[in-house]
């Protein structure tokens, strides 16, 4: 459907949402709790626009804001990406992620970006989470879903169930490389090849080819279990298998030639 | 056969009342917590199995919901609403004198597994407020001297 984002005539593709249609022309809407590998969340609400359809202006979150096939006859929907409104809803959006995550460096930072003004509000001290829930999304996307928002209201966390040591938890660390505030505690120790995340210790694998510890144990039994295969005695990081399959190309068109 | 096998015995006979659908698990759970007055941890991970999740969705639903308990109520379990109307006509003088009486806050229980407290935020019977509930039975205009008579008499002898 035919749009205007920020004053430009855009071509939305139906099905995708503002905030992609936007990114697709180089537009940039803020956000916290997206990630392009997954559906929208609507949960941060940092990437709220104005649209406008027929004269009636609402503020959607651009995220979950479906374009759906053509509009009626001769409808354009607009939208602006940044109002005055819209900034200042931003602004008490990043001033209340702040104080409930407000040991995170992102939080920090866009706390002074935005020029929020401080206040009285009770700080959730010492904590990072800003409970986006991606970890969970990339948790559950894996195949996983170790750990999941729990409880309500201002009690609210990621946690495993129970806050005990999952079974279903393959310590790949997908949870942590995903978190935007980095308040996943993942460790990995390189004398006992252990690593440490969500209540226990995984055994770390070395790559066949240059020996860094790359995965989990569990995690590589998980994806031979899921890819139907029996578990290999050697694996390569992600480095060595690029190395590694760029060479096999080049060696044989080496023998052809 | 150990009483922990009975127990999962129950369960599982409430679980497969209903299809195998994540859509029942409310159902499932509502039915668990009657029957036990709360979640058994054993039956998160039942139904997570029964309707194919993982268990992290089902303990992340059975938090969610006030009306669910993770540890085991009392026998009697108190409900002070203490919504609007009922805050108003003292509903937190209520709560203080179950703790003085009870020795327990909302959300706990006496020691011997007789009372545990919770409080509700609207029980939709405001005109008669303030409400209370004790095992599902409603008490109306509760006032102090009458709250000492209805523990008493919970205390005294075996009602059900």
């Amino acid at each position: 459907m035919k749009m205007i984002i920020d004053g430009r005539g855009i071509y939305g593709i139906p099905g995708e949402t503002i905030l992609e249609a936007a990114k697709r022309a180089g537009i940039s809407i803020p956000t916290l709790c997206h990630h392009p590998a997954f559906p929208g969340q609507g949960r941060c609400r940092l990437c709220l626009v104005e649209v406008n359809r027929k004269g009636v202006k609402r503020v959607v979150a651009s995220c979950t804001y479906p374009l759906l096939e053509e509009g009626e006859e001769g409808e354009e929907m607009e939208v602006k990406t940044s109002t005055p409104e819209i900034e200042e809803i931003r602004k008490d959006i990043v001033m209340l992620l702040y104080k409930q995550a407000p040991a995170s460096k992102l939080m920090q930072d866009l706390f002074r970006q935005y020029r929020c003004a401080e206040n009285s509000l009770r700080e959730n001290s010492g904590e990072k989470c800003i409970l986006c829930n991606l970890c969970a999304r990339a948790c559950e996307e894996m195949g996983t879903g170790a750990i999941s928002l729990v409880m309500r209201g201002t009690e609210k966390r990621l946690a495993t169930p129970f806050d005990e040591a999952s079974p279903d938890c393959i310590g790949c660390g997908a949870c942590a490389a995903i978190c935007p505030t980095g308040a996943i505690e993942m460790k990995d120790d390189k004398e006992s090849q252990k690593r440490h995340i969500w209540h226990q210790h995984f055994d770390l694998v070395p790559c066949a080819r240059c020996g860094e510890l790359f995965a989990t144990k569990k995690q590589l039994d998980f994806i031979a279990r899921r890819e139907g295969k029996s578990y290999e005695t050697s694996y390569y990081c992600e480095a060595c298998r690029k190395k590694h399959t760029a060479k096999t190309i080049a060696d044989f068109r080496r023998r052809r030639e | 056969m150990g009483e922990d096998r009975i127990r999962e015995m129950s369960i599982e006979k409430i679980i497969k009342k209903y299809p195998a659908d994540r859509r029942y698990l409310l159902a499932m759970m509502q039915d668990i917590q009657k029957e036990f007055n709360f979640l058994p941890k054993e039956s998160l991970g039942l139904m997570a199995g029964y309707v194919n999740l993982p268990q992290a969705k089902v303990y992340s639903m059975a938090t969610f919901y006030k009306a669910f308990s993770l540890v085991p109520k009392g026998r009697y379990c108190i409900k002070v609403c203490d919504g609007t109307a009922c805050h108003i006509k003292g509903s937190n003088i209520l709560i203080d004198q179950i703790y003085q009486l009870l020795n327990i806050m909302p959300g706990e229980t006496t020691w011997d597994g007789e009372f545990s407290l919770e409080t509700v935020n609207c029980l939709g019977a405001c005109a008669i407020a303030p409400v209370m509930l004790v095992n599902g039975k409603v008490y109306a205009k509760v006032t102090s001297g009458k709250l000492a008579e209805i523990i008493t008499w919970y205390r005294e002898a075996n009602h059900e």
